[in-house]
């Protein structure tokens, strides 16, 4: 019982080393790189380079992804990026990306919807979504 | 004027019956006190530091609660295929807590680019003066005073929104045109001519681009409206005419290296002469903590003893909580000016909670 707590907790911290990464729809041929990511999902950039509108999906601030998604993707902590997008939603400027509860279901909503783009933890990624970068 | 505006956003949001409807928040909770003062001898007031001119945010020797602390509610509906309406109701210590509405306006987002903007909004001068009242949203206690100086903040007309990009540099413009008509204006009424004064900006037209690229972003504006003031009811005169004109330039330049952090703002007015008015701010981020310096100053630049100030700040931002921020602040105000002086030297400390919900 013992060894098998420690093999859990093991697991679970190498689960914080196992990295982020940008999950797209598989049809979605656009191209993408670090800026175009940190545009989409700071609300610069509104379109694909394919032409369709792109659906940013966020995860909880208290989930370890999205704060490592923030400060490697965003190159943003979780406070600034809150003081950003306040900044926005009280002037009419903009809205932050939806916020999903885990990894599972930005999988579920980026493989039902060509125009999403999300990211997830790198051991979570599925063959139903295609990865479009990661840190 | 004031129900107008709740009936705008209640017919609004009641035809729509399925509008997705959006309520979020801010509050600022601050506190200070003048540490010492000369105050306006000439004038009769005591040792007072004016932390905000258009709202009179003045803080005396006595430690109060009531010159900043705010606590603003937005309520957005959203009525689909690209219409929205939104509302922001601000209750201010300043005015004892009496809730208006302070933005309410109709937006329609043509495409992924442009926005169509029409109602009452926050007119747009300076980099901080739409979302002045935001302390969550930026580093310092307050946007510099000095610089935010302007009676007219709000404006009722229409604005075109653009956002797009070119190449990696993010673009963002906006064309506005309006007026504001407020009859008893707080800062002319209640701290300078002490008499109720109703100022008028009309014509206001204006144009704001802003440029940003990774770290570095440039905000460029330009705007022209014509004054007209009544004091007592009686028109102000001035060179033998009932209105003037005048015109705002502004550039705005910040660079965010990571943890380091380096803000500026350059602003000219010429009304009947040109009132000049810069800040320069640099920061660094320890993780949560972020102290900052900052130094302003407001010169008007013809006569012979005109309106001269400047500030001193040092102060820290410490983010303590997922929502919120702590703040504390030391200003130094040097008022230089003896017929335009504003509300004279002064030391001083604020510190509070900034938090958005």
């Amino acid at each position: 019982m013992k060894k098998l707590i420690g093999v859990v907790l093991l697991s679970s911290a190498l689960n914080a080393f196992a990295g982020v990464s940008v999950v797209v729809h598989p049809s979605n041929d656009s191209s993408f790189d670090t800026s175009t990511i940190k545009r989409i999902f700071t609300g610069k950039e509104k379109s694909f380079s394919n032409g369709n509108k792109a659906i940013p999906v966020s995860q909880e601030a208290g989930n370890a992804v999205t704060d490592e998604f923030n400060n490697k993707a965003l190159s943003k902590s979780s406070a600034q990026l809150k003081a950003y997008w306040s900044k926005l939603i009280f002037t009419g400027k903009g809205t932050p990306p939806k916020e999903v509860s885990n990894d599972a279901e930005v999988l579920k909503m980026v493989s039902a919807n060509p125009d999403t783009i999300g990211f997830v933890s790198s051991d979570a990624v599925t063959d139903a979504v295609k990865v479009v970068q990661q840190y | 004027m004031k129900l107008k505006y709740t009936l705008l956003v209640a017919a609004l949001s009641s035809t729509a019956l399925h509008a997705e409807v959006n309520i979020s928040g801010f509050a600022s909770i601050t506190g200070g006190q003048v540490l010492s003062g000369s105050g306006v001898p000439q004038f009769g007031l005591e040792p007072t530091f004016l932390a905000d001119y258009p709202i009179v945010s003045a803080y005396k020797e006595d430690f109060s609660l009531s010159p900043e602390s705010l606590i603003g509610l937005q309520v957005s509906g959203d009525l689909g295929e690209g219409l929205s309406v939104t509302g922001q109701i601000v209750a201010r210590g300043a005015n004892d807590y009496d809730a208006e509405f302070e933005w309410a306006y109709v937006s329609y987002d043509i495409n992924d680019s442009w926005t169509l903007q029409a109602g009452k909004k926050r007119l747009p001068l300076f980099y901080y003066s739409d979302f002045y009242d935001v302390g969550y949203a930026y580093v310092w206690m307050r946007a510099p005073a000095d610089n935010y100086t302007w009676q007219i903040f709000n404006y009722e007309g229409v604005n075109l929104l653009y956002s797009g990009s070119i190449g990696d540099w993010g673009v963002t413009a906006n064309v506005y045109t309006g007026r504001e008509d407020d009859t008893e204006n707080k800062l002319l009424s209640e701290f300078f001519f002490q008499t109720p004064t109703r100022e008028i900006w009309e014509d206001i037209l204006g144009g704001v681009v802003q440029l940003s690229y990774d770290w570095l972003e440039l905000r460029f504006t330009h705007m022209r409206y014509t004054n007209k003031r009544f004091r007592n009811g009686e028109p102000e005169m001035w060179n033998g005419s009932d209105s003037r004109d005048g015109k705002f330039y502004g550039l705005a330049a910040n660079a965010d290296f990571g943890n380091v952090f380096i803000l500026s703002e350059f602003n000219r007015l010429d009304l009947d002469g040109d009132l000049d008015t810069y800040m320069i701010s640099a920061g660094y981020r320890f993780d949560s903590i972020t102290p900052y310096i900052m130094y302003s100053n407001f010169e008007q630049k013809d006569g012979d003893d005109p309106e001269k100030h400047d500030t001193r700040a040092v102060g820290v931002r410490w983010d303590f909580h997922p929502s919120a921020a702590f703040k504390v602040q030391y200003d130094k105000v040097e008022d230089d000016s003896t017929a335009l002086a504003v509300a004279g030297d002064s030391e001083s400390l604020t510190l509070g909670i900034d938090l958005v919900f």
